[in-house]
């Protein structure tokens, strides 16, 4: 057990060190925004919690079956989230670390230093997800006027299930990398969870969830609510909790007590399982992954024809981004998860009720399609902080080779900027003309929203590169995931902030070009000042939103110290 | 030719690099040799352009880095300590990267990358991605890349770590080779018997000062000790 500790100590006073120092203002300043930020989050969690539960509560009958299959689903969902979350992280703790040759290469039995890092990836696959679904819980408590014993439960039976979960990727994982290599596992288990994802997404909006308020086809509701009733598989350790919970809820302790029990017994089996297994396998599944990779072919440089009309500069990094990026395997996913994202936005204009909509169709298409481009400019936002963000980020260690060769870092920006305009802005103009299309706008609101878009994709492009390079993160293993550090969360305000005064500004302009046309009569003197002058301070903010992110970006970069 | 004047480079209060002052002519060879922490890693960036110095100048050629980094650095092969590359190329791609970067002509490329990757035994590896180099291959490779443009100096951090007794023999006697055509070669190491054997010149760097700088011969005289070898010199110099 000493050792096993020891093992765990370096977490430990790195977290200290992290946390608690004195001198560290700015970290002080992060933990405070992100934890405002993961707060409110977690109040809206628990405000929806709560309003839902009460509105359940006050159907008579079946509202009760409401909660109780909405607690079954929530428990299900946790145990999967925790079981993909695990997978991950287990991975990369007990196979992908750099740190491991060091651990390994101390006198201590390979099954310890196995403890150590199941221990270390139980806490971080399940701190989250823990906290994110306990307001869920805490809602049923109120709600159903629980006693002190009932939160306790909720306590323990989301350990238990952490401890399950945790346990049974272990042993999936330590399979697993016998037989294929840790990386590939990764891609994999990152495109089977989207997969996943996205069925369960897609099964959900095929059901059409809004036909439920229409009293035409409550008769499927009717057979729908049937089937809530259908019991959930006994042998799912979620299941186990759902029983203890929900005896809890009533008062019935002794039934909730079994409950837990059966869970905690599994958590001890899984517990002893998975160190056995360990101690069987894991070493041999970790030397495999330490073993050079096989060469499976080679990689033939193509002749490039098709990007001859590109200085050499620009050709060069545009060569290298895009196949770094393609033979990544852990880019692909991103790929399907852009083109999944994609075409939920355009299915859901398709599936929207606008013909029953209590207010003037005409207007409301045209109203929707205005917003839309706000919300065009949030999808790009999103992609733009998953690939342009992180685009200096990615050169990793590498990036001496950047400041090494007679290309000024100006333009180098430049050339990382034109790299990643064209295609977002491919995309983001295919979204609103599709989407536009559906909602069946007029020519002029179709001109604005491609117009709009056109000025607004360099703008959010603009400040994905400078910010990405104004905080760039090296050493990262994963830059994608510099997105979460503090200059991704600045680069996502600063786009907010950027597409709202955009659609703010035009709003008022826009309605009055908007029912002129609808009206068939003109715009008065002080209507066209008005236009103009929001049209010239949107395309002034345009401009500033392109060259000023990429400045503040080189003048921070040449700054860095590598 | 290699000039720095007045070289400095501090990290809020503390000295990396004070006040140097060096000249490194055509074709010579320049070892530099200090203890951990003295200043070395900071001036070989700040020669190769890839940090800006506090004060003073670093001189190309006759270019000035601050005022014309590209026309400065289009001169410099850099070779650094550690070879982080891009993992995702080819040995062939990465090469093709920089003679972009470096603005080579087509033709040249192809033929000054074949000897590059013939000179430092990768040409079996060339369509292989770099992460399935080893150490020593990576090393090599970015020696190939640095000197796939001719470069007129080569700064070169800890040539020899990673590299098998054959490459280290290959790597000086082309050091020596490419010094004979006129290319100036700064270099940093640790390894004394190699600065011994191939340097015309050596400097002593010391708490960020260059505290001796002369031929092997002339930093003995300096320690009144003409039969000490390299390293007791060095000792003497830099014990406190």
């Amino acid at each position: 057990m000493k050792d096993i500790i020891t093992l765990l100590k370096p977490r430990i006073y790195s977290f200290k060190g992290k946390g608690f120092s004195k001198n560290n203002k700015g970290g002080l300043f992060k933990l405070l925004l992100f934890g405002t930020i993961g707060l409110l989050f977690w109040g809206g969690i628990f405000a929806v919690s709560l309003r839902v539960l009460c509105y359940f509560k006050e159907i008579a009958e079946l509202g009760d079956i409401l909660a109780h299959k909405l607690l079954s689903m929530v428990l299900l969902t946790f145990l999967f989230l925790l079981v993909f979350s695990s997978i991950l992280t287990s991975l990369s703790k007990l196979y992908l670390s750099r740190d491991l040759s060091l651990v390994h290469s101390m006198p201590v039995p390979s099954y310890k230093v196995f403890i150590a890092r199941w221990i270390e990836s139980t806490v971080d696959s399940s701190w989250m997800v823990i906290v994110y679904t306990l307001p869920v819980f805490i809602s049923y408590g109120i709600v159903y006027q629980t006693g002190l014993l009932f939160y306790i439960n909720i306590v323990m039976t989301l350990l238990s299930l952490s401890i399950i979960a945790s346990g049974i990727s272990s042993v999936l994982v330590i399979t697993a990398v016998n037989f294929l290599p840790a990386n590939r596992i990764r891609s994999i288990f990152i495109f089977f969870g989207l997969c996943f994802f996205l069925v369960l997404f897609f099964a959900f909006r095929f059901l059409r969830p809004e036909r439920l308020v229409d009293p035409e086809t409550f008769g499927t509701a009717l057979v729908y609510l049937k089937a809530l009733k259908t019991p959930a598989p006994p042998y799912l350790p979620s299941t186990w909790a759902f029983d203890s919970m929900k005896a809890l809820l009533y008062g019935n302790i002794t039934e909730g007590m079994f409950h837990i029990a059966l869970s905690w017994s599994f958590s001890g089996v899984m517990v002893f399982m998975v160190i056995i297994i360990a101690e069987a396998i894991y070493f041999k599944g970790l030397s495999k992954t330490r073993t050079a990779q096989v060469r499976l072919f080679n990689y033939r440089s193509s002749n490039r024809l098709f990007l001859k009309f590109l200085s050499r500069p620009v050709r060069a990094f545009t060569v290298k981004e895009v196949r770094t990026f393609f033979r990544d395997q852990t880019q692909w996913s991103q790929l399907f998860l852009i083109a999944a994202l994609v075409v939920i936005y355009v299915y859901n204009f398709n599936v929207l009720p606008i013909e029953k909509a209590p207010i003037k169709t005409v207007y409301f298409q045209n109203l929707l399609s205005f917003l839309n481009m706000g919300l065009a400019g949030f999808v790009l936002t999103a992609i733009t902080a998953r690939f342009a963000y992180p685009a200096v980020s990615t050169e990793k260690e590498a990036f001496w080779l950047v400041k090494s060769v007679p290309i000024p870092l100006k333009n180098y920006l430049w050339i990382k900027f034109i790299i990643y305009y064209l295609p977002l802005l491919i995309l983001t103009e295919i979204l609103i003309v599709a989407t536009n299309i559906l909602l069946k706008v007029t020519p002029f609101m179709m001109g604005l929203s491609i117009t709009n878009i056109f000025f607004m994709v360099p703008g959010v492009v603009a400040m994905g590169i400078g910010l990405g390079a104004a905080y760039p993160d090296f050493k990262s293993e994963n830059p994608a995931q510099t997105v979460t550090s503090f200059g991704g969360l600045l680069f996502m305000m600063v786009c907010a902030g950027y597409i709202g005064a955009v659609i703010v500004i035009e709003a008022g302009p826009v309605y009055n070009l908007f029912m002129a046309g609808i009206k068939e009569t003109g715009l008065s003197v002080f209507e066209w000042i008005w236009t103009i002058g929001s049209f010239a301070i949107v395309f002034i903010i345009n401009i500033l939103a392109i060259v000023l992110p990429m400045r503040f970006g080189e003048r921070k970069l040449s700054k860095v110290l590598i | 030719m290699i000039e720095l004047k007045d070289l400095t480079k501090k990290y809020g209060n503390l000295v990396a690099v004070d006040n140097m002052n060096l000249t490194i002519p055509t074709g010579e060879i320049f070892g530099f040799i200090g203890p951990n922490g003295a200043g070395k890693t900071p001036t070989i960036n700040m020669i190769g352009g890839i940090l800006a110095p506090t004060s003073g100048t670093v001189m190309i050629c006759g270019v000035n880095m601050e005022t014309y980094p590209e026309k400065a650095k289009s001169k410099i092969g850099f070779i650094p300590e550690r070879p982080y590359l891009y993992e995702k190329l080819t040995g062939m791609e990465f090469l093709k990267f920089i003679a972009d970067l470096y603005g080579m002509g087509e033709d040249i490329f192809l033929i000054k990358s074949r000897e590059k990757l013939e000179m430092f035994f990768l040409a079996d590896w060339s369509d292989d991605l770099i992460e399935s180099y080893s150490h020593g291959m990576k090393q090599r490779l970015v020696m190939a890349a640095a000197l796939v443009h001719d470069p007129e100096v080569i700064i070169v951090d800890e040539p020899m770590v990673g590299l098998d007794p054959l490459a280290i023999k290959m790597v000086k006697n082309l050091f020596q080779h490419l010094a004979k055509e006129g290319v100036t070669i700064f270099m940093s190491t640790h390894t004394l018997k190699v600065a011994e054997d191939i340097c015309d010149r050596i400097g002593i760097i010391h708490k960020g000062s260059l505290i001796a700088t002369g031929t092997p011969e002339d930093l003995k005289r300096n320690v009144n000790e003409i039969d000490a070898d390299l390293e007791q010199v060095f000792i003497r110099l830099t014990e406190e």
